[in-house]
């Protein structure tokens, strides 16, 4: 078994005796698995990676926030001030807001999941593979301790009378079976997979909190049923965070098949945290689209 | 294992052609890609960028757009009639989020946005409209269109077939009306306790609003030129944190024909011949 230099890490050895066993395992469906035959690319086995992180967003630990919160510690990335329209009115009162990047929170991520995905491509050039198919990944609490668990699963191939992969690291994709067929008759070979996240706080000004809670602010200067600029701002930036660092992996190759899900978490009074996540396959074009007949309907008698 | 196993198959078999051209894609990820072929984003199929390529249309980027407007406090309790904040705000978040996506597809070139996801949410004090989908044009083409950039849901698939029939996609129509189900007085209630009768304030209702939120959706489909609105998506019914409202939101994609006139597809008859799954019911027997 031909063993690449970088997949020399921290594999367990129990790794290595398993894809020398002579057996292979797969993820794949039987169809997806019927399609990779097809295709020419022969199942090495199913890989997996993982990595347990510690996970605290609100702890006030200047180690876990890069800094005591963003005001006092720096903020990395984008950032937008939010100014109150009533002047000094009271200690309670929400004066200024701010939108501001979680640096630390998609480091953690950042960190997580390349953690997890630099496993299971070392997992699969250890036993020889070419590429993995059908990736999977999740990221999910193992408990309620503030524990996060990233997992990263495919199935490793070699391409049948294929040359080794370029520094011997394995090429990726989400796609299996047909869908992969596909892309590869349609021009395009898989590079590896694609994730970004991005995390944007938004800590409201009294103009957006008003707003949040539906309330009408006794000082003025908000309008009941006005859009929830700070909010959507937050929304926007966070959306658009994670494209640009999915494109900055890119170089002068295309995202295909990308996911992006956006999640929400109120946290009271207007303030919220953003999170965003953009998934999908790095491509490159190694031939000229076929032409492609004209899609020809049909009804199916059933 | 190794190219020549067992798993190998029948190389000269079917096939062939698809195992070279899988060779010849690993192979060319030992080369840096040539300048200006990528840089492409989308969340579209295989299948949906197959068809768009089949009529000459390539994606371009990922867009989004995304609003959310306020609804004041006490609005959904107690009153008559439509709730006029939360109607507008749902037409107003929907306008800005189209807006914003279509702002992005034509900073990223594209002639208009296919594949759009709408996720919406009525909250007690909000409204929320998020859309997200991928910017296309002509395959090549550069700088803006002489015709308006459309924002649609419909997939590659059905925006390839609606270009085939000669029709295109203009934008996005919505409409949203939620309104008060009256309560009834007490005689009323006393009258219907433990009976199964028709409550009619929510009937009538469930009307208003869906009168209301249909037209306004042909309205705007009217204002944006076009002859008719398909995959119309409606959902009706009160919410969790309001009993005594419902609403209706209805949203499609506004199309008209361009084409001198309709061309029918002409769709070709298949008969599958896969076997039926015969389910046997043992309880049958019994007669």
């Amino acid at each position: 078994m031909v063993v690449p230099d970088e997949a020399t890490g921290d594999l367990p050895e129990a790794a290595a005796r398993r894809f020398a066993s002579g057996a292979f395992t797969s993820g794949l469906t039987v169809p997806d698995f019927a399609a990779c035959l097809q295709l020419g690319l022969e199942p090495v086995g199913f890989t997996q990676g993982y990595s347990v992180m510690r996970w605290q967003w609100y702890g006030m630990s200047p180690m876990g926030m890069g800094g005591f919160g963003a005001q006092w510690g720096g903020i990395r990335g984008y950032s937008d001030t939010w100014s109150c329209p009533h002047g000094m009115v009271s200690a309670e009162h929400r004066s200024w807001g701010q939108n501001y990047e979680q640096a630390w929170v998609e480091d953690a991520w950042t960190t997580g999941f390349t953690t997890a995905y630099g496993r299971m491509v070392e997992e699969a050039a250890s036993g020889g593979a070419h590429g993995v198919v059908g990736v999977v990944d999740t990221c999910q609490p193992l408990s309620d301790m503030g524990v996060l668990e990233f997992r990263v699963q495919g199935t490793a191939v070699r391409v049948t009378d294929g040359t080794p992969p370029a520094a011997g690291r394995p090429w990726t994709t989400y796609l299996a079976g047909q869908r992969l067929t596909k892309l590869i008759e349609a021009g395009y070979a898989p590079v590896s997979i694609a994730a970004a996240t991005s995390s944007v706080r938004v800590w409201a000004n009294c103009v957006t909190q008003y707003l949040t809670e539906g309330s009408n602010s006794m000082y003025g200067g908000t309008t009941p049923g006005a859009e929830i600029t700070q909010t959507v701002t937050a929304q926007m930036a966070a959306r658009q965070i994670a494209t640009q660092r999915v494109r900055s992996q890119l170089g002068h190759d295309s995202l295909h098949g990308a996911a992006l899900t956006t999640t929400q978490r109120e946290l009271g009074e207007g303030d919220a945290e953003i999170e965003c996540i953009l998934r999908g396959n790095r491509v490159r074009r190694f031939k000229d689209f076929d032409p492609m007949p004209g899609p020809r309907p049909t009804v199916r008698l059933l | 294992m190794s190219g020549t196993g067992p798993l190998a198959g029948d190389r000269e078999g079917d096939g062939g052609d698809i195992r070279a051209e899988m060779r010849a894609a690993a192979e060319a990820l030992g080369h840096e890609p040539a300048r200006g072929t990528g840089r492409m984003t989308s969340d579209l199929s295989i299948d949906e960028e197959l068809v768009l390529h089949s009529i000459g249309w390539e994606p371009v980027e990922l867009v989004s757009g995304v609003s959310m407007h306020s609804i004041p406090v006490g609005v959904w309790n107690w009153g008559q009639g439509e709730i006029g904040y939360a109607s507008a705000a749902y037409a107003r978040s929907f306008a800005n989020a189209t807006e914003r996506i279509h702002e992005q597809c034509t900073k990223a070139g594209g002639r208009g946005v296919v594949g759009v996801h709408v996720e919406w949410a009525v909250e007690r004090h909000h409204i929320e409209v998020a859309l997200t989908g991928t910017a296309v044009r002509p395959v090549g083409a550069t700088g803006l269109g002489t015709d308006p950039v459309f924002v649609s849901d419909l997939s590659g698939r059905d925006f390839a077939l609606l270009h085939n029939a000669g029709w295109a996609p203009l934008g996005l129509a919505a409409g949203a009306s939620f309104v008060y189900a009256p309560r009834r007085s007490m005689g009323a209630t006393m009258k219907q306790s433990g009976q199964n009768v028709e409550l009619t304030n929510f009937t009538e209702a469930m009307y208003a609003a869906r009168e209301s939120a249909m037209e306004r959706m042909q309205t705007a489909a009217l204002d944006l030129g076009g002859t008719g609105v398909v995959e119309v998506k409606v959902t009706e019914g009160p919410m969790d944190f309001a009993h005594h409202a419902v609403g209706f939101t209805a949203y499609g994609t506004v199309v008209r024909l361009v084409a001198e006139e309709h061309r029918h597809p002409g769709a070709r008859m298949v008969l599958p011949m896969d076997d039926p799954v015969v389910r046997f019911d043992a309880a049958a027997l019994r007669g």
